[in-house]
């Protein structure tokens, strides 16, 4: 493209009349709010000179153009399914990106970078304390009462020390640029900080969006950071190589994306409380080949749900005996649980003396002015100010009776601030004062304008052998509205990528280790159960999908008037129409109903368990759930198969419509099955996801052979048949006298060489069971093989001749219980792993 | 005062447990007032790991692992208590509660013995508007901080039924608040909710306490009870004083700590989670016995054997 030629290095007055016109443009109508510093504009309305370059480069594009590569690289959002969820909300939603990022220069980011590097490193000195000997309570500076509202303050861990040797390895603070023009920290995130993995995202869109001018920018890379953080993590553990895991609460989570992002990124195992077994004192991941180690552990679940022995009893997301594991120092959890202390509001205020006491200096960025109201002259402070200030919960989660949410004392009604003081003087120490804070602007592109919005820049620290790592860039919201005190992703926040210039061009960043330090190794550890038993699933509503898409076609052909119209005795066609029923895409009251009506029905019908659409949605939450193991192509494949069957405008209003779209979704799931053969690597993952497509297959084999290729069956029988396996043609070439009922059930059942055969399907889950790990080295089979072994042989030696209804309902029965063996040796839910319940208790 | 005692634990499963992960708190405290002789806990089957320690509260725990398969699970602590008379303190003497609450928010003291660690609700002590406005009656401006938690305590007394049948071990304090019913259990959530809303330190005290069989009968092997009460943070001079809301008494030498916790929750007896595919039935025995005999004296005590 001429502009992306052109756009390197650029200075605005180099620009042809109608960019510089654009820029011109932009700058001219660009409003900052009163009173409030601005990214773009200094104090005298001069743009600054990184951000000038950058909408210089911009301002080549025009406006079809910029618009068309944001949304061709935002379409890459959509694709591979980045979202958030809002709590509470079934559905995902979309990821909101900013066009523009927000570019900091090196100087300014130099500040920035070390002010959080001192802040890491305090909260982390007072954590050691904490949790140690209490010095810091003990001689005043830090009131006792300041630590124990927390939730987090995890009294169960005083005294033990951190496995791996850190309370807090990873952290983040939220910063906002106040009036004078300096940064200030809004929030300390010291328990699992959220973000780094959609920082990563928005970068991927916006350098693939503007690829010259992100390079010309010489923006400082992300990756860097993120390899330190792995080698801190790594470094964590108490033996080299560990299996590091990352703790999920599951896809319900807000931001499981993100979850499911960083781990796939960083090559760690995602696992959920369930997956973990603590057993003395150490901790181990559940999988496919029995239980094996998880050395270091981090966490995205919150302390209090983490071990429902110890902590909160009621918690599901949490794994029995993982604190004693801990204190045993049987593995690293990262951050420890306890570290989210620091996230209260009641220790902001403390901050600037504790730092000035720990590290013997000031803090490098000042937070907002905040006052405990646990102490009478920080309570007397407050009330005399009350109507200046913000008055706010002082620690998360006190639960229904605790306090409202922060609120500026002014904008209350005369009978919330009297409630308000009542409050304030029954538990003074629940609630903060805080000064109000505004927040700077920085430009975002709406209808090709520059509009000033508020932003709040969270910065990531993490800890690495040489100390804290700040990540150059970070995670930026924006908000629409003018007034920016809480921007939280719920209420309409944008995000936007964050830009840090460096003076020099950046080196071209390869993750590429020393020589020496790799061992070079061809499987990534244990597939856990639980990833086992999704797959296995997800290839078996593929199958099933794939199957009822055949069913309906044939309803489909059947009615229309072509001269190949064959299955249209009446007969055929209620063996259809029962196979669905049976299936559950159809309900009884289907029957008498027309073809047309079915078979939009087994497509579309959202409430029938057997449609299509069901099928479709049951294989994508499956999916979700283990998102980081599948490539963002499948994903994207599903997505659109679900978004095909789901929109209400396209209910096809005839059967040549309907087939159109029955041959277009069997076409997605194609695709979907050359991905799974083609590009997903051939280890346990991948043969457990066709292992569920075999024993599917093979049980809709019998199934349709017992439906179709019966003693009474007729010729338009075995025809549908055949098209229903998707044989007609090999049939036709092999045999020319014509259907006839044996060669059929061959063809369908033992025929070793037709991919859609009973025996096909026989001979690959064999091939599948014989490469997986044995639980034992006993050399003893295990159960699935027993049930196996004998099938494969039975139907090795069968023929067809002999071949009865009753033969082929054993295989299928043979298959089903080679299903639940399967569930029982390798997955969670299977029989052997029984449910947890709580002892009963006694008052 | 010296106590023996047997405090007995059956659960019977329906099917076979494979696997249980198990914290007893069944060792009493020795605390300014009384002094652990002797403690013992066995349990049947034998665990395969016994781990002992000090719990969050400075209770002392065995957590115990059983691998084998099992259908029955014994659990039998036994000890002697040497409870002491405590001290006689003057309640009209004792703080104004207003300067108690400043102390405790501002107390340097991290550890369980100060106030800090039970200034906060919990689960099952929320702060309830209603629970507090209750208490506010007893805690008008200055009163001294006994005198007005002694009267919560009298008021609850007076105002509340004792009925193991309103309530279950997991009743919320403000449905039992409500009814104004409940047993041991329900009326010290409530006291503790209650205090908690005005901002005083209160914790939730497990123990026994010493009962007489009627006169001229002998005790009945395992007809005592486990028993819980409050124990309120009066102010630096004063410290901890135990409240029994449902016996309306200051707690002497009849009360035997078990363990402290925020509430319910922090000292229950027996913790545990078990892989099993069936149901479970559960069985308390408890017996008190004083070494030399007291004058009798009828008092309620609390009793509930129930399965959450």
């Amino acid at each position: 493209m001429a502009a992306e030629a052109s756009i390197a290095g650029r200075e605005p007055q180099d620009l042809d009349p109608a960019s510089a016109a654009r820029l011109s443009s932009w700058l001219r109508n660009y409003r900052t709010l009163p009173g409030v510093p601005d990214e773009l504009f200094d104090v005298m309305r001069r743009p600054r000179p990184d951000w000038l370059r950058f909408l210089a480069g911009f301002a080549e594009y025009n406006h079809d153009e910029a618009r068309n590569r944001f949304a061709l690289a935002t379409r890459h959002i959509r694709d591979t399914g980045v979202s958030y969820r809002i709590y509470g909300e079934e559905n995902e939603r979309s990821w909101p990106l900013n066009p523009l990022p927000l570019i900091l220069g090196h100087r300014e980011w130099a500040q920035i970078a070390e002010g959080v590097e001192q802040r890491a490193n305090l909260i982390e000195a007072v954590l050691q304390d904490v949790y140690g000997e209490a010095r810091l309570v003990e001689s005043g500076a830090l009131p006792a009462a300041a630590l124990t509202g927390s939730p987090d303050f995890i009294r169960a861990l005083r005294g033990v020390k951190p496995p791996g040797g850190r309370q807090m390895q990873l952290y983040a603070a939220d910063l906002g640029r106040g009036p004078d023009g300096r940064w200030w920290v809004l929030d300390d995130r010291t328990q699992a900080p959220s973000g780094a993995g959609y920082a990563l995202e928005n970068r991927l869109v916006l350098s693939r969006a503007y690829p010259a001018l992100y390079n010309a920018m010489n923006v400082q890379r992300l990756a860097p950071f993120f390899d330190g953080m792995r080698q801190g993590l790594a470094a964590s553990a108490s033996r080299s190589d560990p299996r590091i895991c990352l703790l999920t609460p599951g896809p319900f989570s807000e931001t499981y994306f993100e979850q499911a992002h960083l781990a796939r990124y960083l090559g760690f195992l995602l696992v959920e409380g369930a997956d973990l077994v603590a057993r003395d004192g150490k901790v181990y991941v559940r999988t496919i080949a029995g239980l094996k180690r998880a050395d270091v552990i981090l966490r995205r679940v919150d302390a209090d749900f983490l071990d429902p022995l110890e902590l909160n009893g009621a918690s599901r997301l949490g794994t029995p005996g993982i604190l004693e594991a801990i204190r045993s120092g049987g593995v690293a959890m990262v951050n420890m649980p306890g570290a989210g202390v620091m996230e209260s509001k009641a220790l902001l205020g403390f901050l600037p003396k504790l730092c000035r006491q720990v590290l013997g200096e000031g803090l490098k960025l000042p937070n907002i002015a905040t006052w405990w109201c646990g102490q009478a002259a920080e309570a007397d402070r407050v009330d005399h100010n009350l109507d200046s200030l913000v008055i706010g919960p002082a620690f998360n989660g006190l639960g229904d009776g605790g306090p409202p949410k922060a609120r500026l004392v002014a904008d209350l009604s005369a009978a919330e601030r009297d409630d308000l003081r009542g409050r304030l003087r029954d538990r003074p120490g629940d609630y903060v004062g805080q000064e109000v804070v505004r927040l700077s602007t920085m430009p975002v592109l709406r209808d090709n304008r520059l509009q000033a919005a508020p932003f709040v820049l969270r910065v990531y620290a993490a800890w690495t052998p040489d100390g804290f790592r700040i990540m150059p860039g970070g995670f930026c919201r924006t908000s629409d509205r003018t007034d920016a005190r809480a921007i939280s992703m719920g209420d309409e926040a944008c995000t936007a990528d964050v830009w840090v210039i460096d003076d020099q061009p950046v080196e071209r960043v390869t993750l590429l280790a020393g020589k020496d330090d790799v061992t070079v190794r061809r499987k990534l550890g244990h597939l856990p159960s639980r990833a086992a038993d999704n797959l296995y699933w997800l290839g078996r509503y593929i199958e099933r999908a794939e199957a009822t898409l055949r069913l309906a076609r044939s309803l489909c052909t059947s009615l229309m008037a072509s001269e190949s119209a064959i299955h249209n005795s009446g007969e055929t066609l209620a063996g259809l129409q029962k196979l669905l029923i049976d299936w559950g895409a159809l309900d009884e009251t289907a029957l008498g109903r027309g073809s047309l009506e079915a078979a939009r029905d087994t497509l579309r019908d959202q409430q029938a368990y057997g449609s299509v659409i069901y099928l479709v949605r049951a294989a994508r939450r499956t999916a979700a759930s283990m998102r980081e193991r599948l490539s963002a192509d499948f994903w994207a494949l599903l997505l659109n198969l679900e978004t095909e069957l789901a929109e209400t405008d396209r209910t096809p209003n005839s059967e040549a419509e309907a087939l159109q779209q029955i041959e277009s979704a069997l076409q997605i799931l194609a695709a979907l099955s050359g991905l799974a053969q083609e590009n997903m690597i051939r280890v346990a993952g991948w043969r457990f996801l066709d292992m569920g497509r075999r024993i599917e297959r093979g049980i809709n084999a019998c199934r349709m052979a017992r439906t179709f290729a019966t003693e009474t069956s007729t010729t338009d029988d075995l025809d549908l048949l055949l098209d229903l396996v998707d044989s007609q043609i090999t049939y036709r070439s092999r045999y020319l006298v014509g259907l006839a009922l044996v060669p059929v059930r061959d063809m369908v059942v033992l025929d070793c060489f037709n991919t859609r055969s009973l025996a096909f399907q026989v001979q690959a889950l064999k091939d599948h069971l014989d490469a997986l790990p044995a639980l034992l080295d006993d050399g003893m089979l295990e159960e699935p093989d027993r049930i196996l072994l004998p099938l494969a042989t039975e139907v090795e030696t069968s023929d067809a001749v002999h071949l009865d209804d009753a033969k082929i309902l054993q295989f299928e029965r043979t298959l089903m219980r080679l299903s639940g063996a399967i569930a029982d040796r390798y997955f969670l839910q299977g029989a052997m792993a029984v449910p947890t319940i709580k002892l009963a208790s006694m008052g | 005062m010296i106590y023996s005692i047997n405090h007995r634990t059956t659960y019977v499963y329906e099917k076979p447990v494979g696997f249980a992960r198990c914290v007893l708190r069944l060792t009493p405290a020795t605390t300014a007032t009384q002094t652990l002789l002797d403690s013992r806990v066995t349990v049947t089957p034998e665990p395969s790991t016994t781990l002992v320690r000090v719990g969050p509260f400075g209770e002392r725990t065995q957590t115990i692992v059983i691998d084998k398969a099992h259908s029955e699970l014994v659990i039998t602590g036994t000890s002697r208590v040497d409870v002491g008379a405590g001290k006689n303190h003057d309640r009209d003497a004792s703080a104004p509660w207003e300067a108690v609450r400043a102390q405790a928010f501002g107390t340097r003291a991290l550890g369980t013995d100060g106030p800090a660690a039970y200034l906060y609700p919990t689960r099952r002590t929320p702060v309830v508007t209603a629970i507090t406005d209750y208490a506010r009656t007893s805690f008008t401006p200055g009163r001294p901080v006994i005198t007005a938690a002694a009267d919560l305590m009298e008021r609850m007394y007076a105002d509340f039924t004792y009925d193991p049948e309103t309530t279950t071990v997991s009743t919320p304090a403000a449905i039992a608040f409500e009814a104004r019913s409940g047993v041991c259990q329900d009326f010290a959530h409530i006291m503790i909710s209650g205090l908690h809303g005005l901002g005083l330190a209160a914790a939730y005290v497990s123990g026994y306490l010493r009962t007489n069989p009627p006169p001229g009968k002998p005790r009945l092997a395992g007809a005592d009870a486990t028993h819980a009460w409050v124990s309120v943070w009066c102010g630096e001079v004063d410290g901890w004083i135990g409240f029994d809301p449902t016996n309306a008494v200051l707690t002497r030498q009849d009360h035997i700590v078990l363990a402290v916790g925020r509430d319910y929750s922090d000292v229950a007896p027996i913790d545990g989670i078990v892989l099993s595919p069936g149901s479970q039935t559960l069985k308390v025995e408890v017996d008190v016995v004083p070494d030399s005999e007291m004058v009798p004296e009828v008092m309620h005590h609390s009793m509930r054997v129930d399965a959450e």
